[in-house]
């Protein structure tokens, strides 16, 4: 019974869709890539430490409220890594996939406050282009069974991916000023705690011990521009 | 009797262009009215364009007082609906504003394991 005034309201009230795109800034402490004394990782920069892409798509189902879907990147990429058998090319992504449930009201006409809970899921992939010797002699293999030359092929590369996923969960305060009733922009400040650990990577189906990152108790800020598609 | 009936033809043309000229009001397009009843966000994405159009088109036409509303209607109107906090609303964001003021006086008064002596 307790339910029905939001039943209810949840039928009358009038559907709206939005999009958001934006940036993110936290601080992470990546010690696996920055204390790493065997692979010379690229150097760190605000860039592939501290920036995040945003995006998201919000829907209202409640007259003060949203669900919605939000991501977080942070992204790095680099060239040349000094392998035992490879200079390998080096890309690592974590992406903090949050699923939001927004309040909010509207101070001013064109001002809005709203409090976001999430939980986060959250997931961390190294992926490395390497070259081992071994493929290049099976597809120099393969190749010449159709004809043709003897080994054609001198060098090969192979992509591989470790991956690992947590959860955690994410507190934020926002600010958002209407431009025009579409078109938003939208501060938020607040927490995200990820129960990240290093012992739980998997690379083709073997699970291994990653890097050691510290993105627990992480405070994030981001701004975004919001907008309203209905 | 060739140029009389091909003048006839041009004339009657144009006077009939005139009169649909006349009969056209941008101000009354039904989708300026569903704009001005359920809101700007109720026009689909697809014919934003063409209600731009149709909003310039009624401002020259001598409608600016009938735009200026339906943009001071729409933003009331998002107003209205959102000025409170409904139902189980506020609880979800005092829920917030505890986390997060627990979480930051936490960062700032907490003291790290050992540092006290």
């Amino acid at each position: 019974m307790a339910m029905l005034p939001i039943a209810g309201n949840v039928i009358e009230a009038q559907p709206k869709l939005s999009i958001d795109m934006g940036i993110g800034f936290y601080e992470p402490t990546l010690v696996g890539f920055d204390q790493n004394e065997t692979v010379q990782f690229p150097t760190k920069s605000i860039f592939n430490r501290n920036m995040l892409l945003n995006w998201g798509i919000y829907y209202e189902f409640f007259n003060n409220a949203r669900i919605g879907y939000n991501s977080f990147l942070s992204y790095e990429i680099g060239k040349n890594i000094l392998l035992i058998n490879s200079e390998a090319v080096f890309r690592r992504s974590l992406s903090y996939r949050i699923f939001p449930i927004e309040t909010f009201f509207r101070w001013r006409p064109n001002i809005e406050l709203n409090f976001t809970l999430a939980p986060i899921w959250g997931r961390a992939r190294i992926e490395m282009d390497t070259t081992p010797g071994d493929k290049t002699d099976d597809w120099n293999y393969f190749i010449t069974s159709f004809g043709g030359s003897a080994n054609p092929v001198s060098d090969m590369g192979a992509t591989d991916a470790m991956v690992s996923d947590w959860i955690g969960y994410s507190s934020l305060l926002g600010f958002r000023y209407y431009v025009n009733t579409r078109l938003g922009v939208d501060v938020k400040a607040g927490f995200m705690n990820n129960q990240y650990k290093a012992s739980e990577w998997r690379i083709q189906r073997q699970k291994v011990t990653g890097p050691e990152l510290k993105i627990d108790d992480l405070p994030i800020f981001s701004i975004k521009i919001i907008y309203g598609l209905r | 009797m060739k140029q009389i009936i091909s003048s006839i033809l041009i004339l009657g043309t144009i006077l009939a262009k005139d009169e649909n000229r006349k009969e056209y009001n941008p101000c009354n397009h039904p989708l300026l009215r569903l704009a001005e009843s359920k809101g700007l966000k109720a026009v689909p994405l697809k014919d934003i364009i063409k209600l731009r159009k149709l909003i310039k088109d009624c401002e020259e036409s001598g409608g600016e007082d009938q735009i200026k509303r339906l943009y001071e209607n729409d933003w009331k109107r998002d107003y209205k609906k959102a000025k409170s906090m409904a139902s189980w609303t506020s609880t979800h964001a005092m829920v917030v504003v505890v986390s997060f003021g627990y979480y930051f006086a936490g960062r700032v008064l907490a003291t790290k394991p050992g540092s006290s002596s």
